[in-house]
């Protein structure tokens, strides 16, 4: 090609790709923008209180000798313990109570996987707030303005579907069709699949504090609510996903058991 | 003094709470174990399994009898036990070990871990 015709064609490319150009570099700069707009929560969280754990699995709160009692109110609370369950939800809880001798799970499931010694990481995106925890349980919020589902295109998981928004530097989601979270894990609440679930979590110093709150007509006469909070223990230097995949809980009848370790 | 008794009961049913509910890393209630007193078990690393949610040592140790007994012994989940300190292979097959340890109320051979030392008494990794 001769000189004049490759200056052309090139000129040709550059007038036809410049608006598409200009428009990628628009999107880019928007985004970067909204990025700097956000929180960002780095670090490995754990809740408060479990934080320190041992190689026992006990936290330093279980073995003070003077530990502050009303640490204890953080512990696990989304157990819902203090909850005021209507004549259903107390049956359910008595039910799962009674058959949690030797059960297994597979992980926490939602909402435990909040409020447990396992570390999240809160991975926070201009369109989306992604919370995974360490046995690779993972939360995906969509925060790029899109409404819940229509009910028909949901049904119930472990983790819900989740969509939320930022009022401030405040995450507020808000969780639905959460499957059963005692099916899954047995010291999880027996809320039922109906239930609604708001946190709206931020940063206070170095914690990171939430607010839940359950509504659920079929198990609570009223809604459940609680403060949690996280910190970031130390020992963490990357997520180290591991299966969950070796639950020896066994029980005798009376009490719980380790299931004996076959020999190879 | 009615005051002393409520704050009591209050504290029990609290630690009574911890103890019920599961705890910390831990998947299930620590009621399974006996946390009143510690056993030391001495013997030989069969298997370190490094598995969540427990991580668990297999311990060959001999009875009263001189008879062979493996002992499971529970441990928290694997990646806390790598912020304080720990490896999978901290602990190989063939080392030998002291082990104290929350006896099961069961009665089996199994507890969970307080420390785990080498044979010659120094403790091994950190239960801090």
């Amino acid at each position: 090609m001769r000189p004049i015709a490759t200056t052309v064609a090139v000129l040709a490319c550059a007038m036809l790709a410049g608006p598409a150009v200009a428009e990628h570099h628009e999107e880019q700069h928007a985004r970067t923008e909204a990025f700097a707009g956000l929180p960002y929560w780095p670090g490995y969280w754990v809740s408060e209180h479990q934080a320190g754990t041992t190689i026992t699995g006990l936290a330093p709160i279980f073995t003070e000798p003077n530990p502050d009692l009303s640490n204890f109110a953080n512990v696990m609370s989304l157990r819902a313990d203090t909850a005021n369950w209507n004549e259903e939800g107390q049956r359910r809880v008595d039910h799962v109570r009674a058959i949690s001798g030797g059960r297994k799970a597979n992980g926490w499931g939602f909402p435990m996987m909040m409020n447990s010694a396992t570390p999240l990481r809160f991975l926070i995106t201009p369109e989306e707030t992604i919370i995974i925890n360490a046995y690779n349980e993972a939360r995906y919020i969509y925060t790029d303005g899109r409404d819940m589902p229509d009910e028909l295109d949901m049904w119930p998981t472990t983790y819900g579907t989740s969509v939320g928004h930022w009022e401030g530097d405040t995450l507020v989601i808000e969780t639905a069709m959460v499957q059963t979270p005692s099916d899954y894990f047995h010291g999880a609440p027996p809320f039922s699949e109906e239930a609604r679930y708001e946190e709206r979590i931020r940063m206070d110093g170095d914690r990171l504090v939430a607010e839940f709150k359950v509504t659920d007509p079929v198990t609570l006469n009223e809604p459940f609510t609680s403060s949690i909070s996280w910190v970031r223990d130390e020992g963490f230097d990357r997520m180290i996903v591991i299966d969950w995949d070796n639950d020896r809980t066994g029980n005798d009848g009376q009490f719980n058991t380790i299931e004996p370790n076959a020999v190879d | 003094m009615k005051k002393l008794i409520a704050l009591a009961g209050a504290a029990c049913a609290m630690v009574g709470l911890a103890l019920a509910a599961p705890s910390a890393t831990a998947h299930h209630s620590f009621a399974m174990f006996d946390r009143s007193h510690t056993t030391t078990v001495r013997g030989t690393v069969r298997e370190f399994q490094w598995s969540n949610p427990h991580a668990y040592i297999q311990l060959m140790a001999k009875d009263a009898q001189g008879r062979d007994v493996e002992w499971s012994l529970e441990m928290g989940a694997p990646m806390y036990l790598y912020a304080r300190g720990w490896r999978p292979r901290t602990l190989r097959p063939g080392m030998e070990v002291s082990v104290d340890l929350y006896p099961l109320r069961s009665g089996e051979p199994g507890g969970v871990v307080v420390t785990v030392s080498d044979a010659s008494g120094k403790e091994i990794g950190t239960n801090e």
